[in-house]
């Protein structure tokens, strides 16, 4: 009954969200140049040495066009790999001069002390980095054999930043699902205070790695995993909002599902696209900062983000739980739209459904 | 605004903690915004000229930095109650010699611009 109620307010909640589509949350993809090699690369975020860096003047000029920025807004810089821009500490910079914050998202390949110094300097306020598993199974996701000797030292310097809101992010997968207590323990030995579990799009290299693709059965392992850790409070454990896992709802985060794609967040592409989250599909673009008032296009367009009805169709036509989930992440979305890639609440029922079968 | 009043009930209501610092599935945290933009200038005591060189750093904090040519240094660092500034010519006499010294900031807001003065040695 509580949890009924709980569900219709927050229901009401995203309506008035979405109604208000207050921009809190800017990605930039400011290189697609990237120092790894990734197995799961185009997944979750590109690599593209035939684009050139975005220059910092032609981002900025997209930046000045929002108006009356919320106290919260962030500007998010993404890759590719942001530390391989020299002139990531000025971007930043620039970014704070304006009275907005900036956060950045790297794989911790260059984060050293020098590095960690200088972008604290230039007020970085959050960081994200990206660990796959202990040394092997990391190793291999990132198909580096230094990357876990690097990403080890930059995890232990962004957390004895008491400044920074630092978390790690784990895309699990087959490899490194039997390492996830240890991989938590090994987080808690580093002072992490946050950690958050993804899984892989089946999309880029992704789609022809099975080793990268959880099953049903493992997901659900994923699941209690962190349902279980979330009781004992010694780090911040959650899924991401990747997307919605029906009775797991609450159980593995702070909140109900709310893909916020399009509604608080926005992204200006390598290409000076303007879109939601980068690993959306590219089709979806609203416009370009190049022949765009960037601002005028967040207030006025993205009507596929804000009205989502669209995705009532293929597994999601019929099913219950659809004003819950809203055709699960945006980014699921890819190439036909005729389907959503990865239904999370399908592959829990299913699985469960073979164990009791079993059983 | 009505709509922002109107949000907040309803956040409140759906008894969700994290309503407003949400994060995107492949983003970062939202920052904490608690912190100090120190900036400001170092000169010499005895001749006013700007010092070039001089490390500028957090008491009990590994961030730093160094003055340039117009001995001038800018950073953010951690809003405290109270922040130790340490300011030390760590490049023996190339630009002069000059004593070290400490700035205290107490009651202090987002941002501080300190004038200082170091005493040749």
């Amino acid at each position: 009954m509580f949890a009924s109620v709980k569900r219709i307010v927050f229901r009401k909640f995203k309506e008035a969200e979405t109604k208000l589509h207050e921009l809190n949350y800017l990605f930039w993809e400011c290189t697609t140049r990237c120092n790894l090699n990734c197995l799961h690369c185009g997944s979750d975020c590109l690599k593209d040495s035939s684009f050139k860096d975005m220059p910092l003047g032609d981002f900025l000029p997209a930046l000045d066009t929002i108006e009356s920025p919320p106290k919260n807004f962030t500007v998010v810089l993404t890759g590719g790999e942001p530390l391989l821009r020299k002139d990531i500490e000025l971007c930043g910079r620039e970014i704070r001069k304006r009275g907005m914050r900036w956060s950045m998202v790297s794989n911790g390949y260059l984060y050293d002390e020098q590095k960690h110094i200088s972008l604290l300097n230039a007020g970085l306020g959050a960081l994200t980095i990206s660990l796959d598993g202990l040394e092997d199974s990391h190793n291999w996701l990132r198909n580096n054999k230094n990357s876990f000797v690097k990403v080890d030292n930059a995890i232990g310097l962004a957390a004895s930043s008491s400044r920074l809101n630092f978390d790690v992010v784990t895309c699990v997968n087959k490899r490194n699902f039997h390492e996830l207590p240890e991989i938590y323990d090994y987080l808690i030995s580093k002072g992490v205070k946050a950690w958050r579990l993804f899984t892989i799009v089946p999309i880029g290299r992704a789609k022809s790695n099975q080793d990268l693709i959880l099953s049903g059965n493992e997901f659900i392992g994923l699941m209690d995993f962190i349902k279980d850790k979330r009781k004992d409070k010694s780090i911040d454990i959650k899924f991401s909002c990747e997307g919605y896992v029906g009775e797991y709802e609450l159980n593995v985060r702070d909140s109900f599902f709310f893909c916020r794609a399009g509604i608080n967040i926005g992204s200006i592409l390598i290409d000076g696209s303007i879109s939601a989250c980068p690993n959306i599909d590219r089709s979806f673009s609203q416009g370009s900062i190049y022949r765009d008032n960037f601002y005028e296009i967040w207030q006025t367009k993205y009507q596929p983000f804000r009205d989502r009805t669209w995705t009532k169709k293929g597994k999601c036509a019929n099913c219950k739980d659809y004003r819950e989930c809203q055709g699960n992440g945006f980014h699921y979305w890819h190439g036909e739209k005729n389907n959503a890639l990865v239904c999370h609440k399908e592959l829990i029922e299913q699985a469960k459904y073979v164990r009791n079968a079993k059983s | 605004m009505k709509r922002n009043w109107i949000r907040s009930i309803i956040g409140g209501l759906s008894f969700a903690s994290a309503l407003f610092i949400f994060q995107a599935c492949y983003g970062t945290p939202q920052d904490f915004q608690t912190d100090l933009l120190v900036q400001g200038q170092v000169k010499s005591k005895t001749s006013g000229l700007p010092i070039q060189g001089v490390k500028v750093s957090v008491a009990d904090n590994m961030q730093h930095e160094y003055t340039d040519n117009e001995g001038s240094f800018s950073f953010y660092t951690e809003l405290l109650d109270q922040v130790t500034i340490r300011f030390e010519d760590v490049d023996s006499t190339q630009y002069g010699s000059f004593a070290d010294r400490d700035t205290v900031l107490t009651n202090i807001g987002n941002n501080v611009y300190l004038d200082i003065e170091m005493e040749e040695k």
